[in-house]
């Protein structure tokens, strides 16, 4: 739909599709193996030469310099094929986007006009919290020269392939937290194996263990909360555009199996308790989409309460998503449960997304006390 | 201040007091021995999750996705040693003989630690019950002392039960739909046995089991007339194993293809075919394939419940912990509000299951259900406290007698209404899709109040919710359990209804 809104996105819209089409479909399962199979390096790789690491950073940065938009447009079409590779391109863009909430394009330029390969271009960042909620258990000392961070780094998403890592950390003595940026060959950096998660196998995560290793203070010290809430606003629509692209695959799967799959002597669609379910998970994602594009808009636009939009979107569309995708794996029974199909990936790819940007009562308590100050 | 006559009138009325106060009825007449043997059997359960399923369940779920192909022998010996596969077999046939409906409880408890292993452990009892719906007692009791034996040895010996087809899932479990079900497998008659070919897919512990319980079909144009059930040893020429699938979740229970190419199964392995009691019965064959698929499942379907609540009760746990840990905007989780309405969601949500499942127990125990006449006190006594070597030697070989078989026939067969038996249906589907939707919603509030920890394998929640949605889909959909459930206990008080006929097709009258 945002497509068809905003012809410029067509072009987007149709590299997105090609390239999961093409990249993603036949090897699925495959991808989905890691970490008990080999990652596919070589599709991230095509990623990257396509410009998906920077699609909304100024053209000046090494950027595709586009808005939410595109960004949604191409996370809802890679997602509807395998939402891992969605997943990368999240956290990427969600570390970019507190680099720039912190007045550090200059980082960002750096990173993307120097990178020659797709890890080179990838900064970890851990996207599936909110460090405010929970404290970060890193802490940093101020040195003459800068920073020493120790302690733990849960879910660093892409530390297993990024040589750098943007994390949040508490610095002795103060109150709140800060982000760094800290190295991740460093020999003060000790990485865990990749963390193995319900969904989003492609999209690994890994735990840090830090022994005094050096950082730079992104921003102000003690900003991070304002930086990540900031990205945050714009990143959670993004979010929402992945369960959304999960939802329309789900749905696509269902229906298709629904008009070939017999029972009863007929094809299993004819039964009007089954074709309720599949009209419920349409209307689902027609409701999806919608939302989508008007918080897509407020987002770009700026526009009054943007900021709201965009968490409600995220927070409902997950939640709609969880639904469908369980129900996406009822309607083909058994087949929905193995493998051979996508409908058990989406489902679990559905709620691992829903994950996104921190605990989902706690973003919707944030969400009311938000507006109980306007 | 009623008369009788006018008070089972009253009672009478939708809802039926039969039908709704299962419990209370069936209490009245529990031998007062089930009541500890249940809690010993609870304690058991237990102690085998501490000593043996919680320090490997995450690890053996790990392995499975590191490797597919993953059998698991190691746990069924573990549970052959721990002697669950004979726990439940009736003494008379070389068991424990404990009584049938504990089994729900240990259930329960295997699955609030690993669903998958409480499979392990229990899917064999869908054989069992697949073979003791049969009514073929000589049979069964060779089978089941051949498990006995197999604990004996330490070489376990188990049974699963094979219906599913790669065109055919949800028609099989409904005998108004399996005259338009796309089946293969099918049995021809032959000289001193069956010879039978086709496949069976989905079949839980297919690829370690000794023996499987084949339904298969003497005529795939008319299978409701023509359903026969086999017992095949592995082993067997033409009996094979396909595919081990690969599975979102439950993955140390594996899902196998059988396939049969001309495979004979001799007579003396024929549990049931229906065409052959009609003599001894008034029911009509398609009826006696309903009674025996609703005796099967009347008892399955429960269990299900069960798995179902030890799941809603493991993603609980979860929760309740990780809120008692957690620190969250410098409170404590479990000091906040939104989260204790969330625990007791929960755990009103494991407590409805318990009852599921408990009450379509119940039901069981009233006339019409497979426990009503194991419960019936001097018997029940008499199989738990008379020796076990007076058990083999002189009650046993009766089951060999023909007036035996008829009497039997008669008491499970003709001596239970339809309408007794649509109430153990009609309890079984209820809480069949009662206990798993509740399963799948306390995992996800569960993730929901975890967040990012509950994502995380080594936290165990993730894989509880990957386990829990297979209980919506095996031992029929939930969807057809609603049908069932309609078609049961409420479409029959309305004039003129009728189930699956959708689509031009049949159905059933149910009112």
């Amino acid at each position: 739909m945002l497509a068809e809104m905003f012809s410029e996105l067509k072009s987007f819209e149709e590299l997105a599709r090609s390239f999961a089409a093409h990249e993603l479909a036949v090897r699925r399962d495959e991808h989905d193996r890691y970490p008990f199979g080999p990652f596919f390096d070589e599709v991230v790789e095509k990623a990257f030469g396509i410009g998906l690491f920077g699609i909304t950073m100024p053209e000046e940065s090494g950027g595709v310099g586009q808005g939410m938009h595109a960004l949604c447009v191409m996370l809802d079409q890679i997602s509807q094929v395998d939402a891992s590779l969605a997943g990368i391109v999240f956290t990427n863009a969600m570390a970019q986007e507190v680099l720039c909430a912190a007045g550090r394009k200059d980082i960002v330029r750096d990173i993307l006009t120097s990178a020659t390969d797709a890890r080179g271009a990838l900064v970890a960042f851990t996207s599936f919290c909110n460090p405010s909620e929970t404290m970060p258990a890193a802490e940093a000392q101020k040195t003459a020269d800068g920073y020493l961070l120790s302690g733990s780094i849960e879910h660093a998403v892409l530390g297993s392939l990024s040589s750098r890592a943007l994390i949040p950390a508490s610095i002795r003595g103060q109150q709140g937290y800060s982000f760094f940026l800290i190295d991740l060959s460093d020999q003060w950096v000790v990485r865990s194996e990749p963390v193995f998660t319900l969904g989003l196998h492609a999209c690994p995560a890994v735990d840090l263990r830090l022994s005094k290793a050096p950082g730079v203070c992104i921003g102000a010290e003690g900003e991070g909360p304002q930086y990540f809430s900031q990205a945050a606003d714009r990143m959670h629509v993004a979010a929402a555009a992945m369960e959304c692209g999960i939802m329309k695959g789900s749905f696509r799967e269902a229906f298709a199996y629904s008009t070939e799959r017999f029972q009863g002597g007929w094809e299993i669609v004819n039964w009007s308790s089954l074709r309720m379910m599949l009209a419920d998970m349409a209307v689902q994602v027609q409701i999806a989409d919608m939302v989508l594009d008007r918080a897509a808009s407020a987002v770009d636009l700026q526009g009054q309460d943007w900021g709201l939009c965009s968490r409600a979107a995220a927070l409902h569309v997950g939640e709609l998503a969880c639904t469908l995708t369980t129900d996406g794996i009822q309607v083909l029974g058994g087949n929905g449960y193995m493998k051979d199909y996508g409908q058990e990936k989406r489902f679990r790819d559905a709620k691992q997304v829903q994950c996104l940007l921190g605990m989902v009562p706690l973003r919707k308590l944030a969400f009311m006390g938000e507006l109980m100050q306007t | 201040m009623i008369s009788s006559q006018e008070c089972a009138s009253l009672l009478g009325r939708e809802p039926r007091f039969d039908d709704c106060m299962c419990s209370l009825q069936a209490l009245a007449h529990l031998p007062k021995g089930v009541l500890s043997e249940t809690k010993k059997a609870i304690a058991y359960a237990r102690r085998f999750n501490d000593e043996v399923v919680r320090p490997r369940a995450l690890d053996l779920d790990r392995l499975t996705h590191a490797d597919p192909g993953y059998l698991p022998w190691d746990l069924v010996e573990k549970a052959n040693e721990w002697g669950f596969y004979t726990m439940f077999i009736p003494r008379v046939f070389g068991g424990q003989g404990i009584n049938m409906p504990a089994s729900s409880y240990v259930i329960e408890e295997l699955s609030s630690a690993c669903v998958g292993i409480a499979n392990v452990a229990f899917v064999h009892y869908l054989g069992v019950a697949g073979i003791l719906a049969s009514w073929n007692f000589p049979l069964a009791n060779r089978i089941f002392r051949e498990v006995a034996e197999g604990q004996k040895t330490g070489r376990p010996c188990l049974i699963s039960l094979a219906i599913t087809e790669p065109g055919a899932g949800t028609d099989v479990e409904e005998v108004e739909l399996l005259d338009r079900a796309r089946l293969g497998c099918h049995a021809r008659r032959v000289k001193g046995g069956y010879i039978v070919n086709g496949s069976k897919i989905f079949i839980s512990m297919g690829h370690v089991s000794t023996w499987c319980c084949l339904i298969a079909y003497t005529d795939l144009k008319r299978p409701s007339e023509n359903t026969v059930s086999l017992a095949v040893r592995t082993g067997t020429k033409g009996f094979s194993f396909g595919k081990h699938e690969d599975k979102m979740g439950q993955r140390v229970c594996p899902a196998s293809e059988l396939i049969f190419e001309d495979c004979f199964i001799p007579d003396e392995n024929v549990l049931c075919d229906t065409s052959e009691l009609t003599w001894k019965t008034t029911r009509t064959i398609p009826q006696l394939v309903e009674q025996y698929i609703q005796y099967a499942v009347e008892v399955t379907r429960p269990g299900v419940c069960a798995f179902a609540t030890g799941v809603a009760r493991g993603a609980f746990e979860d929760a309740l912990r990780f809120a008692s840990d957690t620190v969250v905007n410098g409170e404590k989780l479990i000091n906040q509000e939104w989260v204790q309405a969330r625990l007791a969601e929960m755990y009103r949500n494991v407590v409805t299951g318990r009852l599921a499942y408990a009450e379509a127990n119940y039901a069981n125990s009233l006339p019409g259900g497979i426990y009503h006449i194991l419960q019936f006190k001097p018997l029940y006594y008499y199989l738990k406290y008379v020796p076990q070597a007076v058990l083999d030697r002189f009650v046993t070989p009766l089951f060999g007698l023909d007036i035996v078989k008829k009497l039997l026939v008669r008491l499970y067969v003709d001596g239970q209404s339809m309408e007794d038996q649509r109430r153990c249906s009609g309890w079984a589907s209820l809480a069949k899709f009662t206990g798993t939707d509740i399963g799948m919603k306390n995992c996800q509030i569960a993730l929901e109040i975890m967040g990012q920890a509950g994502i995380r394998h080594e936290r165990g929640t993730e894989k509880r919710l990957r386990d829990a949605k297979l209980l919506q889909i095996y031992e029929g959909t939930n969807e057809l359990n609603r049908i069932n459930l309609f078609a049961t206990l409420i479409g029959r008080s309305i004039p003129g209804v009728r189930v699956f006929e959708e689509g031009e097709q049949g159905g059933r009258h149910v009112g």
